[in-house]
Protein backbone atom coordinates (compact mmCIF):
# COMPACT_ATOMS: atom_id res chain seq x y z
CA UNK A 1 0.00 0.00 0.00
CA UNK A 2 1.10 3.49 -0.85
CA UNK A 3 0.45 4.83 2.63
CA UNK A 4 2.68 2.18 4.19
CA UNK A 5 5.53 3.08 1.87
CA UNK A 6 5.08 6.75 2.58
CA UNK A 7 4.92 6.15 6.33
CA UNK A 8 8.13 4.16 6.11
CA UNK A 9 9.81 6.83 4.10
CA UNK A 10 8.76 9.59 6.44
CA UNK A 11 9.58 7.53 9.53
CA UNK A 12 13.10 7.13 8.18
CA UNK A 13 13.50 10.82 7.44
CA UNK A 14 11.90 11.67 10.77
CA UNK A 15 14.49 9.50 12.47
CA UNK A 16 17.21 11.36 10.61
CA UNK A 17 15.79 14.68 11.78
CA UNK A 18 15.61 13.51 15.37
CA UNK A 19 19.06 11.94 15.31
CA UNK A 20 20.54 15.07 13.81
CA UNK A 21 18.83 17.26 16.39
CA UNK A 22 19.77 15.08 19.34
CA UNK A 23 23.36 14.66 18.23
CA UNK A 24 23.83 18.38 17.81
CA UNK A 25 21.87 19.33 20.96
CA UNK A 26 20.43 22.40 19.24
CA UNK A 27 21.16 25.82 20.67
CA UNK A 28 18.40 28.41 21.02
CA UNK A 29 19.33 30.13 17.72
CA UNK A 30 19.22 26.71 16.03
CA UNK A 31 15.87 25.94 17.65
CA UNK A 32 14.53 29.23 16.33
CA UNK A 33 15.80 28.24 12.89
CA UNK A 34 14.07 24.84 13.16
CA UNK A 35 10.75 26.43 14.19
CA UNK A 36 10.85 28.87 11.27
CA UNK A 37 11.83 26.12 8.79
CA UNK A 38 9.14 23.74 10.07
CA UNK A 39 6.44 26.36 9.55
CA UNK A 40 7.76 27.57 6.20
CA UNK A 41 7.92 24.04 4.74
CA UNK A 42 4.25 23.52 5.55
CA UNK A 43 3.26 26.96 4.21
CA UNK A 44 4.96 26.13 0.90
CA UNK A 45 3.22 22.75 0.65
CA UNK A 46 -0.09 24.46 1.48
CA UNK A 47 0.38 27.03 -1.27
CA UNK A 48 1.03 24.30 -3.83
CA UNK A 49 -2.01 22.30 -2.66
CA UNK A 50 -4.26 25.33 -2.71
CA UNK A 51 -3.45 26.06 -6.34
CA UNK A 52 -3.27 22.42 -7.52
CA UNK A 53 -6.17 20.72 -5.77
CA UNK A 54 -9.75 20.78 -7.00
CA UNK A 55 -11.07 19.26 -3.79
CA UNK A 56 -12.65 21.82 -1.45
CA UNK A 57 -11.71 19.99 1.73
CA UNK A 58 -8.08 19.78 0.62
CA UNK A 59 -8.09 23.43 -0.43
CA UNK A 60 -9.59 24.50 2.90
CA UNK A 61 -7.06 22.44 4.81
CA UNK A 62 -4.21 23.90 2.73
CA UNK A 63 -5.47 27.44 3.40
CA UNK A 64 -5.61 26.64 7.12
CA UNK A 65 -1.99 25.48 7.06
CA UNK A 66 -0.96 28.70 5.29
CA UNK A 67 -2.88 30.93 7.73
CA UNK A 68 -1.92 29.13 10.94
CA UNK A 69 1.74 28.50 10.20
CA UNK A 70 2.18 32.06 8.92
CA UNK A 71 0.74 33.35 12.20
CA UNK A 72 3.05 31.09 14.22
CA UNK A 73 6.07 32.24 12.24
CA UNK A 74 5.07 35.86 12.73
CA UNK A 75 4.93 35.26 16.47
CA UNK A 76 8.25 33.42 16.41
CA UNK A 77 9.76 36.29 14.42
CA UNK A 78 8.57 38.83 16.97
CA UNK A 79 9.98 36.76 19.84
CA UNK A 80 13.44 36.21 18.33
CA UNK A 81 13.61 39.92 17.58
CA UNK A 82 12.74 40.73 21.17
CA UNK A 83 15.24 38.18 22.51
CA UNK A 84 17.85 39.32 19.98
CA UNK A 85 18.30 35.72 18.85
CA UNK A 86 19.28 35.24 15.23
CA UNK A 87 17.82 31.99 13.83
CA UNK A 88 20.63 29.68 12.73
CA UNK A 89 20.72 26.81 10.29
CA UNK A 90 21.39 23.33 11.64
CA UNK A 91 21.30 19.80 10.25
CA UNK A 92 17.69 19.60 11.44
CA UNK A 93 16.54 22.79 9.72
CA UNK A 94 18.39 21.74 6.56
CA UNK A 95 16.84 18.29 6.71
CA UNK A 96 13.36 19.78 7.10
CA UNK A 97 13.88 22.10 4.14
CA UNK A 98 15.32 19.30 1.96
CA UNK A 99 12.36 17.05 2.88
CA UNK A 100 9.97 19.87 2.02
CA UNK A 101 11.63 20.38 -1.35
CA UNK A 102 11.46 16.66 -2.15
CA UNK A 103 7.79 16.62 -1.20
CA UNK A 104 6.99 19.58 -3.48
CA UNK A 105 8.86 17.96 -6.37
CA UNK A 106 6.95 14.71 -5.87
CA UNK A 107 3.59 16.47 -5.56
CA UNK A 108 4.15 18.52 -8.70
CA UNK A 109 4.21 15.29 -10.70
CA UNK A 110 0.76 14.26 -9.46
CA UNK A 111 -2.77 15.26 -10.43
CA UNK A 112 -6.34 14.99 -9.16
CA UNK A 113 -7.05 12.53 -6.38
CA UNK A 114 -3.49 11.14 -6.49
CA UNK A 115 -2.23 14.63 -5.67
CA UNK A 116 -4.83 15.13 -2.92
CA UNK A 117 -4.00 11.83 -1.23
CA UNK A 118 -0.25 12.29 -1.47
CA UNK A 119 -0.50 15.82 -0.06
CA UNK A 120 -2.83 14.86 2.79
CA UNK A 121 -0.87 11.71 3.71
CA UNK A 122 2.34 13.68 3.76
CA UNK A 123 0.67 16.30 5.99
CA UNK A 124 -0.15 13.54 8.49
CA UNK A 125 3.41 12.24 8.47
CA UNK A 126 4.93 15.71 8.52
CA UNK A 127 2.95 16.98 11.49
CA UNK A 128 3.75 13.77 13.37
CA UNK A 129 7.43 14.29 12.58
CA UNK A 130 7.39 17.90 13.78
CA UNK A 131 5.44 16.95 16.93
CA UNK A 132 8.07 14.31 17.72
CA UNK A 133 10.82 16.87 17.25
CA UNK A 134 8.94 19.35 19.49
CA UNK A 135 8.53 16.79 22.29
CA UNK A 136 11.87 15.00 22.09
CA UNK A 137 14.23 17.75 21.00
CA UNK A 138 12.94 21.31 20.90
CA UNK A 139 11.16 21.63 24.26
CA UNK A 140 13.83 19.67 26.21
CA UNK A 141 16.68 21.63 24.56
CA UNK A 142 15.31 25.17 24.66
CA UNK A 143 17.15 27.22 27.26
CA UNK A 144 15.34 30.52 27.08
CA UNK A 145 12.03 30.29 28.96
CA UNK A 146 10.14 32.46 26.48
CA UNK A 147 11.37 30.42 23.52
CA UNK A 148 10.36 27.22 25.32
CA UNK A 149 7.02 28.83 26.15
CA UNK A 150 6.39 29.72 22.52
CA UNK A 151 7.03 26.14 21.39
CA UNK A 152 4.75 24.81 24.14
CA UNK A 153 2.10 27.30 23.08
CA UNK A 154 2.17 26.32 19.41
CA UNK A 155 2.35 22.57 20.07
CA UNK A 156 -1.47 22.14 20.24
CA UNK A 157 -1.75 23.67 16.76
CA UNK A 158 0.54 21.00 15.32
CA UNK A 159 -1.42 18.31 17.19
CA UNK A 160 -4.77 19.63 15.91
CA UNK A 161 -3.39 19.90 12.38
CA UNK A 162 -2.27 16.27 12.64
CA UNK A 163 -5.79 15.13 13.59
CA UNK A 164 -7.30 17.40 10.93
CA UNK A 165 -4.96 15.93 8.28
CA UNK A 166 -6.02 12.41 9.36
CA UNK A 167 -9.66 13.46 8.88
CA UNK A 168 -8.90 14.69 5.37
CA UNK A 169 -7.12 11.42 4.51
CA UNK A 170 -10.06 9.40 5.86
CA UNK A 171 -12.54 11.47 3.81
CA UNK A 172 -10.42 11.11 0.66
CA UNK A 173 -10.30 7.34 1.19
CA UNK A 174 -14.09 7.26 1.54
CA UNK A 175 -14.40 8.89 -1.84
CA UNK A 176 -14.24 12.33 -0.38
CA UNK A 177 -16.42 15.25 0.47
CA UNK A 178 -16.41 17.55 -2.50
CA UNK B 1 -19.33 34.05 39.64
CA UNK B 2 -20.76 31.07 41.40
CA UNK B 3 -23.10 28.34 40.34
CA UNK B 4 -26.08 30.31 41.63
CA UNK B 5 -25.31 33.28 39.43
CA UNK B 6 -25.03 30.95 36.44
CA UNK B 7 -28.61 29.86 36.97
CA UNK B 8 -30.03 33.37 36.64
CA UNK B 9 -31.16 34.28 33.12
CA UNK B 10 -29.29 37.18 31.59
CA UNK B 11 -25.93 36.10 32.95
CA UNK B 12 -22.85 36.43 30.77
CA UNK B 13 -20.59 33.39 30.45
CA UNK B 14 -17.08 33.36 29.07
CA UNK B 15 -15.45 30.73 26.91
CA UNK B 16 -11.77 31.09 26.07
CA UNK B 17 -10.42 29.65 22.85
CA UNK B 18 -6.79 28.83 23.50
CA UNK B 19 -4.36 26.12 22.50
CA UNK B 20 -6.88 24.76 19.96
CA UNK B 21 -9.46 24.17 22.70
CA UNK B 22 -12.70 25.69 23.90
CA UNK B 23 -12.37 26.28 27.64
CA UNK B 24 -14.66 25.19 29.18
CA UNK B 25 -15.46 22.64 26.54
CA UNK B 26 -18.97 22.12 27.91
CA UNK B 27 -20.95 25.01 29.29
CA UNK B 28 -24.34 24.96 30.98
CA UNK B 29 -26.39 28.12 30.75
CA UNK B 30 -29.94 29.27 31.26
CA UNK B 31 -32.10 30.32 28.32
CA UNK B 32 -31.51 34.02 27.69
CA UNK B 33 -27.91 33.95 28.93
CA UNK B 34 -25.13 35.50 26.90
CA UNK B 35 -21.97 33.61 26.00
CA UNK B 36 -18.82 35.41 24.93
CA UNK B 37 -16.10 33.44 23.17
CA UNK B 38 -12.65 35.09 23.17
CA UNK B 39 -9.89 33.83 20.90
CA UNK B 40 -6.48 33.78 22.62
CA UNK B 41 -4.72 31.92 19.81
CA UNK B 42 -2.65 33.68 17.15
CA UNK B 43 -4.89 32.55 14.28
CA UNK B 44 -8.66 32.72 13.66
CA UNK B 45 -11.27 30.27 14.97
CA UNK B 46 -15.03 29.98 14.65
CA UNK B 47 -17.94 28.80 16.75
CA UNK B 48 -20.07 26.78 14.37
CA UNK B 49 -23.12 24.70 15.23
CA UNK B 50 -24.33 23.30 11.92
CA UNK B 51 -27.52 21.69 13.24
CA UNK B 52 -28.56 24.91 15.00
CA UNK B 53 -27.43 27.00 11.98
CA UNK B 54 -25.18 29.09 14.20
CA UNK B 55 -21.90 30.44 12.84
CA UNK B 56 -19.76 33.15 14.36
CA UNK B 57 -17.75 33.81 11.23
CA UNK B 58 -14.00 34.12 11.73
CA UNK B 59 -13.02 35.27 15.22
CA UNK B 60 -9.55 36.77 14.87
CA UNK B 61 -6.80 36.71 17.51
CA UNK B 62 -7.86 38.58 20.67
CA UNK B 63 -11.34 39.10 19.25
CA UNK B 64 -14.61 38.02 20.81
CA UNK B 65 -17.99 36.86 19.62
CA UNK B 66 -21.20 37.15 21.59
CA UNK B 67 -24.20 34.85 21.37
CA UNK B 68 -27.47 34.80 23.29
CA UNK B 69 -28.59 31.23 23.96
CA UNK B 70 -32.34 30.93 23.56
CA UNK B 71 -33.24 27.45 22.44
CA UNK B 72 -33.22 24.85 25.22
CA UNK B 73 -31.22 21.69 24.78
CA UNK B 74 -27.68 20.81 23.82
CA UNK B 75 -25.91 22.69 21.06
CA UNK B 76 -22.70 20.91 20.06
CA UNK B 77 -20.35 23.09 18.06
CA UNK B 78 -16.98 22.94 16.32
CA UNK B 79 -14.44 25.35 14.92
CA UNK B 80 -15.23 25.31 11.19
CA UNK B 81 -11.58 26.09 10.42
CA UNK B 82 -10.25 23.36 12.72
CA UNK B 83 -12.97 20.70 12.76
CA UNK B 84 -11.13 18.65 15.37
CA UNK B 85 -12.04 21.30 17.97
CA UNK B 86 -15.30 20.56 19.76
CA UNK B 87 -17.42 22.33 22.31
CA UNK B 88 -20.94 22.23 23.61
CA UNK B 89 -23.46 24.60 25.13
CA UNK B 90 -26.29 23.13 27.17
CA UNK B 91 -29.23 25.50 27.55
CA UNK B 92 -31.36 24.58 30.55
Amino acid sequence: MKLTHLAGFVAASSFAVLAAAQGAGPSDPQIAGIVVAANQVDIDAGKLAKSHSKNKEVQDFAQRMITDHTAVNKQAGALVKKLKVKPEESDTSKSLKAGGKDNLAKLKGLKGSAFDKAYAEHEVAYHQQVLDAIDKVLIPSAKNAELKGLIEKVRPAFAAHLDHAKMVVADLNKGGKK
Amino acid sequence: MGATAAQAAGTTHKVTIEGMKFVPERLEVAAGDTIVWTNKDVFPHTVTANAAKVDSGDIGPNKSWKFVAKKKGEMPYICRLHPVMHGSVVVK
